[in-house]
């Protein structure tokens, strides 16, 4: 099935949207609901490299193509990981460790975007936050928590799709 | 395992490699990616949207003959109040036509308006942008104004096929020249985004105020465009100043202030778009370069 992971992608692409929606909600305040990284956990577990990757490039560039973020910025970094993840199964062996994996890829990639973001846009007067670390731990932790809320639901339907699909299931002693 | 290891390391190499290639590839390349990506995304966010509108019409066409009956007594004492209101506004209009006449002041008739619903919105401390729905094919172009009645509400920053980016008034990269009401020398003042906190109303900054500018007492000072550099019609209302929390510094030649928009930029359904009737030089040196 070379094509798993288009499928994939549209599969998960309803909470990609639904994502957005709350970030539109929560537009006021100036939260960004970011669940990217956390999408590409299940899929790297049960995808082969070759699939995994193309997977983690799209989900990084459909949030990238709404914001302005330097181009490749997130969807690099989510293709780092997808590489490092399927290169080390044992890692999402269980469900605590995917869980584990969920966070951290949600964090790092929110950290990413988060650097390039402030790097890239215009640094003269009003560009930076007035309180930037707090501005980007904030968003950081944020991430981290929604990493963790938001795995076990996406990974449900990606697990399904997946099912469907005829991807064979994760080795118990990958 | 040692196979999938192996498999890793000829794949960090090639993503060492595509790294590279991305970093050297041509911007026109990059801009088509992200613009297939934006296109991707564009019908689900049209879907999204008119899912709310259909939502809210069957939700009014669900109120029952009471409610309807209520709302429509409701009405007619607010059209009965209404009423006197404009009679108010004829006079008002009355006095600024001889104004304008005295003036000289002219509508600006070299814009088009493009209506558009507000398709999603998208805030953070580095951005505060919405998304509309309408682009290229209804004739939105880039650096366009956009605009709720006569104020301000952003800029077009990017344009694609049925949407565009619109960078609001409080989002870091609007930049902007500006009057202050009240100020009888009418001396320039400047505008720029502010890059806000989370968890707080998004605002501006004012900057280059003349030290000798005091706000009317009791009052709240308008801010408008100037009308310079192209982009705004002149005398659109930006917002109103607020030079409280700003102390005044000896030696220092200019203080700042905080610019509140008049509207609440999250909440607006539609905008208006300015589109200008004929090229300005800026798109017109970029036409020549592409």
């Amino acid at each position: 099935m070379g094509w798993a992971w288009l499928i994939l992608l549209l599969a998960t692409y309803p909470w990609l949207l639904g994502a957005d929606l709350a970030t539109d909600m929560l537009a006021g305040v100036g939260a960004i609901i970011f669940i990217s990284g956390a999408c590409i956990i299940a899929p790297c577990r049960r995808l082969r490299p070759i699939q995994a990757v193309p997977f983690a490039a799209c989900i990084g560039f459909l949030f990238e193509a709404r914001r302005p973020i330097p181009d490749g910025a997130l969807a690099i970094t989510l293709v780092a990981a997808s590489i490092f993840l399927t290169a080390n199964k044992p890692l999402l062996r269980n469900t605590p460790r995917l869980l584990r994996a969920a966070i951290i890829t949600n964090t790092l990639a929110c950290i990413a975007w988060s650097i390039a973001v402030t790097i890239a846009l215009d640094t003269s007067q009003g560009a930076r936050p007035a309180t930037p670390w707090v501005q980007f731990i904030l968003q950081v932790s944020l991430a981290t928590i929604l990493g963790a809320a938001a795995y076990l639901p996406i990974s449900l339907v990606q697990n399904f799709a997946m099912d469907r699909i005829g991807i064979p299931p994760a080795a118990d002693t990958p | 395992m040692e196979q999938n290891r192996r498999g890793a390391q000829a794949s960090y190499v090639a993503l060492t490699i595509f790294i590279a290639v991305w970093i050297f590839m041509p911007s026109a390349v990059r801009r088509l990616n992200r613009e297939a990506f934006t296109e991707f995304q564009a019908p689900a966010m049209h879907l999204v949207s008119k899912s709310r509108d259909l939502a809210r019409f069957w939700e009014l066409k669900s109120r029952s003959s009471e409610d309807m009956a209520a709302a429509g007594r409701d009405l007619a004492r607010v059209n009965a109040a209404l009423e006197l209101k404009l009679a108010d506004f004829e006079d008002v209009r009355r006095e600024n036509k001889r104004l304008r006449k005295i003036d000289s002041y002219t509508v600006p008739a070299d814009y088009m308006s493009v209506v558009a619903r507000v398709a999603s919105r998208d805030s953070s401390s580095w951005w505060n942008r919405i998304v509309i729905r309408k682009g290229r094919n209804d004739g939105i172009r880039p650096g366009a104004p956009v605009v709720f009645g006569n104020s301000v509400v952003g800029r077009v920053t990017a344009v694609h096929l049925t949407t565009s980016e619109v960078d609001l008034v409080t989002s870091p990269g609007f930049r902007c020249t500006a009057f202050l009401e009240g100020d009888e020398q009418n001396r320039i003042v400047l505008v720029n985004g502010l890059a806000g906190n989370s968890l707080r109303a998004p605002q501006a900054r004012i900057s280059v105020i003349p030290v000798d500018y005091d706000e009317r007492v009791g009052q709240v000072s308008k801010v408008y465009t100037t009308g310079m550099g192209g982009v705004f019609p002149s005398h659109l209302i930006l917002g109103t100043v607020d030079l409280e929390s700003q102390a005044t510094k000896p030696g220092v030649s200019f203080k700042e202030g905080r610019l509140n928009p008049v509207r609440d930029l999250y909440n607006l359904q539609e905008v208006s778009v300015l589109v200008p009737l004929h090229q300005n030089p800026g798109e017109a040196l970029l036409d020549q370069f592409q």
